[in-house]
C-alpha cells in the first residue's frame, strides 16, 4: 500500500533534486517499526527514501536547529518531506521568521496516521520482528513466532487519533491524494475535556504522578521544533536561577508549565515532545489545553496560515474573546 | 542451605514481600499501568514486577541517584558582628542495604564502568562506593533480546553472571534462583524452597541456551581503534550526527553514562551541594565562563560520547569498553540513531578510503 | 562520611585580599585546621577548588610556592558567577578549599636547566608559583628569563613583586600591547617580544601560559627558535566540576585536565585529542 507512495515520493524528489541543496526525509531504522531521518544529497541516496506510517519524526526542526542544514548553498532551496502535522510546524517557523517560505521546497504527504511503536510492543509480545506493514486499517507484524495483526486504531499515536489536519497546509508538491480528517479541530480536544471534568485535586494528582517521573532530561524541549531558545533555556540559566537541580515535582512542574506557556498559541501539537519523552509522560496534553483556550478565546489555530501573527506575539486592543 | 530456590510464578509477590521485610528491594515495574515503559522502583507489596522485557531506565539510579546531596552547609552568623559568617559543613550520607531483583546482565555490567571511575582512584567517590557496596543484584538470565540489543558485541552476553549475587532463571511455572555470591546465599532460602531436579534441569537448559546466544556483531569493537584516525574527519561525523537532536535521552537511559554536575542550592542560611545527572550532549556541560566552548556543536559532543565509550575509556582502563550493549540509547532515541552503525563504520569507511 | 571525602572542602579564612587589576583579585588564605595547614604539601602548578557556599566552586592555581607556607594564594579573575562572589569577599571571611588537585610541574626534572617563562595576563598566576619556588632554590637552576605581557600596565599582576623577582637574578622582560605614559619597559605583543629576545633552546625549558591566541603564536615562535615539543610546557584551563577526574567534562580524549593536567608538555598535547 505504501510502496506506491514511496515510489512516487522518490520520483518527485528526484525530479526536484538538482535544484535543491538537500532533501530531508525518512529512511529505514534499526528495526521494521522504526524509521530514521535521512538527508538526501544526490540521486544515489534516493533508494533510501521511504514513506510509511512508521515515518513518525517531524523533520521541520532540522531547518532551524541544524547548522549543517542551514549552512549550505543559499542560492538553492532545502527540500523537506512533511506530514500534515509537520507542515504546521513549518508554518509556525515561517511566521516567526526562522525560515523563509521561498527557501524551502515542501514535499507534502497526506497522512492517515503514524504508528506508535510502544503501543505495538505493549500489545505484543513480539520477538525478532522481521517485517511490519500497514494494510488498510490493520498493522501486520511478522516476528519469530509468525504473523500478528493489530487494529490500526490500537497502535496509532495518540496525536493521530485526534488529527484534524492530516493534509499538509503548505506544500510545493503533494504526494498522493488528500485524506479526510478524522475530526474537526473543535472536536479534537476530547482528552482535555475529560480532564476538565475532573476536580482540581484529581487534576493536580494526575500531573503530580505523571511529572514525578520526569528525568529533567529535557528531551521534550530539544525535540520540539518550536523550542528555539535551546542553549539559553530558563531550565539551565544560573542567573537568575529559576530552577534548582533538586529532584522534586515543584521543579518539574515549573519547567513543564513554563515550557508549555512558551508554546501557547504556537504549538502545533505535532507530539514530538511526548514521543521523545523516555518516560512516556503525556506532555503534549498540557499544550493541548493551552491551544484549546487559544481556540476558544481567539479563534486561532497555530501553524495554519504563514501570513497570520500568533495571538501571543502581538497585541490587539480590539481583542473580543478576552 | 542449598543455595538454590524455586519461586512459583504466582508466588513471586509473596517471595518479594518476604525479601522486602529484610532489605529494601527494587524491581522493574511499569511506571504507569497501560503503558510500555518500565523503570526500577522501590518494591511495595502488591506491586507487579515486569520481568518479560528490558526496563526503559536501567537500575543505574539505585546506586547512582539522579540527584544526591554531597554536603549540607549552614551559615553561622557571629552574634557580635552579623557581617561575619562562619560555615558548618556536613557530608553525612545515609546508605541502606538494598537488593535489585530482576536486573539483566547488561544492567549489572553497566556498573563496572562506574566502578573503574568512582572507586579505583586516585580519588575515591565514597558516595558511590558506599551505595555500591550495599547493593545486591538478583539477575535474570536473558533471552535473545530485540533488534537494539548487542551485549555480546561488548564482551557480555545473555548468560553473563559477572557482578550478580543471585541468578534467576525463568522456567515453566516460575523461577529457579541460585546464589552466585556469599552475600546472595543469605537470601536464597527466603525466596522459596529448594527446586526439584526437574526444575533445576529446566533451568540448566535455559542457561545453556542463553550462553549459546550471540547477541550483536562480535566484531563490532574491532572498529573502535579506528576512532582516533577518524577524529578529524568532520564529514564522517556530520554524516553520522546530522539526525541527532542533541536531546540527551541516550545519556539518561544509559547504564554506563556517569557524567554529573555539582550545584549549590540553598536559600537564606542553609543549603546543599548537590550532585545530579548531567549530559555530555548539552552545550552547558563544557561551556566556560568566558563563553568559549571546546565542544560547541552536537558534532563535537556526539563524537566525544562515542569516543568516550569506545576509545578513551579503553585507552585509560585496560581496553574496557564503556558500553554494556543494552541498546537503550538506540531504543529511546527519538530519531533512532544507532550507535552500532556509528562505531562499525569508523572502520568500514576508513578502509574504503584506503 | 568524612575520611578522605574528596568532595568535602576544608574551611579556610582569607587573611588578605590584593586588588591586582580592575578584574583580578588575589586571595591569601590559611586553612582553619592548623594541623592541616602545617601538613599541607603541594607541587607548583597544582590547583584548588574554591567554594562560595550557596554559589558553587571554581578552579584556581595555587600561585604561592610550597617554599612559602604562611598562606595559600589564589588569583581570581572575575568572569562568572562564582568569581563574582569571590570578589566580594574580604579578609576574615571564610571560604572552602579543596586542594591540592592536578599534576603540577615536575620541577625535579628542571634542575640544572635554563628556564623561560612566558605569561600573558592572568596566565602569569600558574607561572608565579614555580618562579618563586625557583627563586627560593635559585642555585638549582641556570638562566631564568620571564617574558610577561598584558594589555596595559594596569593589567599586570604582581607589580609589587617585580623588584623581588629581579633581585632573585631573574631576567624579567615586561611588555604591554601599546605605549602608555610613564611606561619604560617593552611595548609589543608577547610573541613579538619572544622573537626579539630569541632565547636559545639549548638546555632550556619554556613554560607558557596565557590566553589561547597568545599561546598559539608563542608556540609558532618557539618552534622557529628550534624549541622541541618536549621542551615546551603549558597549563590548560577547562570547565571543571569535581576536580578529581570523575564528573567527565574536562577531558581531552582520555586525559582529564583536572587530574592528568593542568600541566602538559607540547609533545603530550600533540598526542592528545585536539579539543581545546
Amino acid at each position: 500500500m505504501f510502496e506506491n507512495a514511496t515510489k512516487q515520493l522518490r520520483e518527485t524528489v528526484e525530479a526536484a533534486l538538482p535544484e535543491l541543496n538537500t532533501v530531508v526525509g525518512w529512511r529505514a531504522g534499526y528495526d521494521p517499526l522504526h524509521m530514521t531521518p535521512v538527508f538526501i544529497k544526490n540521486a544515489g541516496d534516493l533508494s533510501k527514501l521511504e514513506w510509511s506510517p512508521f515515518c513518525v519524526q517531524n523533520l521541520s526542526g532540522y531547518l532551524v536547529k541544524d547548522p549543517a542544514v542551514r549552512a549550505q548553498d543559499p542560492s538553492k532551496k532545502i527540500g523537506i518531506c512533511v506530514k500534515g502535522c509537520d507542515s504546521r510546524s513549518l508554518v509556525a517557523l515561517i511566521q516567526e521568521k526562522f525560515i523563509e517560505r521561498n527557501q524551502i521546497h515542501v514535499f507534502g504527504i497526506p497522512c492517515r496516521g503514524t504508528v506508535d511503536w510502544r503501543r505495538v510492543m505493549k500489545l505484543g509480545p513480539l520477538t525478532g520482528i522481521q517485517s511490519a506493514r500497514v494494510e488498510e486499517s490493520r498493522l501486520v507484524v511478522e516476528d519469530a513466532n509468525g504473523g500478528h495483526t493489530f487494529a490500526l486504531e490500537d497502535v496509532l499515536a495518540r496525536k493521530c487519533l485526534r488529527c484534524a489536519h492530516p493534509n499538509p497546509v503548505i506544500h510545493d508538491v503533494l504526494i498522493g491524494e488528500p485524506v479526510t480528517p478524522r475530526v474537526a479541530v473543535e472536536n479534537s480536544y476530547g482528552e482535555v475535556e475529560r480532564m476538565e471534568e475532573q476536580s482540581l485535586e484529581d487534576r493536580l494528582g494526575f500531573w503530580k504522578k505523571e511529572l514525578d517521573k520526569c528525568l529533567r532530561c529535557y528531551a521534550c524541549r530539544n525535540a520540539c521544533p518550536l523550542c528555539v531558545c535551546q542553549d539559553r533555556c530558563i531550565a539551565e540559566t544560573r542567573e537568575p536561577r529559576w530552577l534548582t537541580q533538586r529532584v522534586g515535582t515543584s521543579e518539574k512542574f515549573l519547567f513543564h508549565f513554563i515550557h508549555a506557556l512558551h508554546l501557547a498559541g504556537r504549538c502545533t501539537e505535532c507530539g514530538e515532545c511526548e514521543r521523545a519523552c523516555p518516560m512516556e509522560i503525556p506532555v503534549t496534553l498540557i499544550k493541548e489545553k493551552l491551544n484549546k483556550i487559544t481556540l476558544e478565546l481567539m479563534s486561532y489555530e497555530a501553524g495554519m496560515d504563514p501570513e497570520a501573527v500568533p495571538p501571543l506575539l502581538t497585541f490587539n486592543p480590539g481583542e473580543t474573546g478576552l | 542451605m542449598s543455595g538454590k530456590a524455586f519461586i512459583p510464578r504466582d508466588s513471586l509477590g509473596a517471595a518479594l514481600d518476604r525479601l522486602s521485610k529484610k532489605i529494601e528491594v527494587w524491581v522493574p515495574a511499569m511506571s504507569e499501568e497501560g503503558r510500555w515503559g518500565v523503570e526500577f522502583l522501590p518494591y511495595r507489596p502488591g506491586m507487579r514486577p515486569v520481568l518479560d522485557r528490558q526496563s526503559t531506565l536501567s537500575p543505574k539510579r539505585v546506586v547512582f541517584p539522579q540527584m544526591e546531596t554531597l554536603l549540607r552547609f549552614e551559615y553561622i552568623k557571629d552574634p557580635d558582628d552579623p557581617a561575619k559568617v562562619k560555615f558548618r559543613l556536613d557530608d553525612g550520607q545515609e546508605v541502606k542495604p538494598q537488593f535489585v531483583f530482576g536486573a539483566r546482565p547488561c544492567d549489572v555490567r553497566g556498573f563496572f564502568t562506574f566502578d573503574r571511575v568512582f572507586t579505583e582512584g586516585p580519588f575515591v567517590d565514597g558516595y558511590y562506593r558506599n551505595r555500591r557496596a550495599s547493593t545486591l543484584f538478583a539477575t535474570l538470565v536473558c533471552g535473545e533480546g530485540d533488534a537494539a540489543c548487542f551485549c555480546s558485541s561488548v564482551g557480555s552476553g545473555p548468560a553473563d553472571q559477572a557482578g550478580s549475587d543471585l541468578w534467576v532463571t525463568p522456567v515453566d511455572g516460575g523461577y529457579v534462583v541460585e546464589a552466585l555470591s556469599e552475600r546472595g546465599r543469605e537470601y536464597v532460602a527466603l525466596l522459596g524452597d529448594a527446586p526439584s531436579e526437574l526444575q533445576e534441569a529446566a533451568a540448566r537448559k535455559v542457561q545453556e541456551e542463553a550462553a549459546q546466544q550471540q547477541v550483536g556483531d562480535p566484531d563490532l569493537v574491532k572498529s573502535a581503534p579506528s576512532f582516533r584516525g577518524r577524529f578529524e574527519d568532520l564529514d564522517y561525523w556530520r554524516s553520522m550526527v546530522s539526525q541527532c537532536l542533541g536531546c540527551g535521552v541516550c545519556t539518561y537511559v544509559c547504564p554506563t553514562c556517569y557524567c554529573f554536575t555539582i550545584t549549590d542550592e540553598g536559600k537564606d542560611l542553609k543549603g546543599e551541594r548537590l550532585r545530579s545527572w548531567d549530559s555530555c550532549m548539552f552545550a552547558q556541560y563544557t561551556s566556560e565562563a568566558s563563553g568559549h566552548n571546546p565542544r560547541p556543536t552536537k558534532l563535537e559532543r556526539y563524537r566525544n560520547r562515542v569516543g568516550h565509550k569506545f576509545s578513551y575509556f579503553p585507552e585509560k582502563y585496560d581496553g574496557m569498553i564503556a558500553c554494556c550493549g543494552c541498546g537503550r540509547c538506540i531504543r529511546s532515541c527519538p530519531v533512532s540513531i544507532d550507535i552500532r552503525k556509528v562505531v562499525q563504520e569508523l572502520k568500514e569507511k576508513a578502509n574504503a578510503c584506503a | 562520611m568524612h575520611a578522605h571525602n574528596p568532595y568535602l572542602p576544608e574551611l579556610a579564612t582569607i587573611q588578605e585580599v590584593i586588588q591586582e587589576t580592575h578584574n583580578i583579585r588575589t586571595l591569601r588564605v590559611t586553612l582553619d585546621d592548623a594541623e592541616k595547614m602545617r601538613d599541607f604539601t603541594f607541587r607548583p602548578g597544582q590547583v584548588g577548588q574554591l567554594s562560595v557556599f550557596g554559589v558553587g566552586e571554581s578552579t584556581f592555581v595555587i600561585n604561592s610556592p610550597p617554599t612559602r607556607k604562611d598562606y595559600l594564594q589564589f588569583s581570581v579573575m572575575r568572569v562568572g558567577e562564582v568569581t563574582q562572589r569571590i570578589h566580594q569577599l574580604n579578609a576574615g571571611d571564610q571560604i572552602g578549599v579543596r586542594a591540592p588537585l592536578g599534576n603540577g610541574f615536575r620541577y625535579e626534572d628542571m634542575k640544572g636547566k635554563d628556564i623561560l617563562f612566558i605569561g600573558g595576563g592572568i596566565g602569569m598566576a600558574p607561572l608565579r608559583t614555580l618562579l618563586l619556588y625557583m627563586i627560593d632554590n635559585r642555585s638549582d637552576y641556570g638562566d631564568i628569563t620571564v617574558i610577561y605581557g598584558a594589555r596595559s600596565p594596569k593589567d599586570l599582576c604582581y607589580l609589587y613583586e617585580f623588584e623581588e623577582w629581579r633581585a632573585g637574578n631573574i631576567n624579567l622582560v615586561l611588555t604591554v600591547d601599546a605605549e602608555f605614559p610613564g611606561w619604560n619597559e617593552r611595548v609589543g605583543f608577547v610573541p613579538t617580544v619572544l622573537k626579539e629576545e630569541a632565547p636559545s633552546p639549548k638546555n632550556r625549558l619554556a613554560l607558557v601560559c596565557g590566553p589561547p591566541i597568545m599561546i598559539k603564536f608563542v608556540l609558532f615562535g618557539l618552534k622557529e627558535l628550534d624549541f622541541e615539543d618536549h621542551q615546551i610546557l603549558s597549563t590548560l584551563e577547562k570547565r571543571m566540576k569535581c576536580g578529581i577526574g570523575i564528573c567527565g567534562r574536562c577531558n581531552m580524549g582520555s586525559k582529564y585536565v583536572c587530574l592528568d593536567g593542568p600541566v602538559f608538555s607540547y609533545s603530550e598535547l600533540r598526542e592528545m585529542v585536539p579539543e581545546m
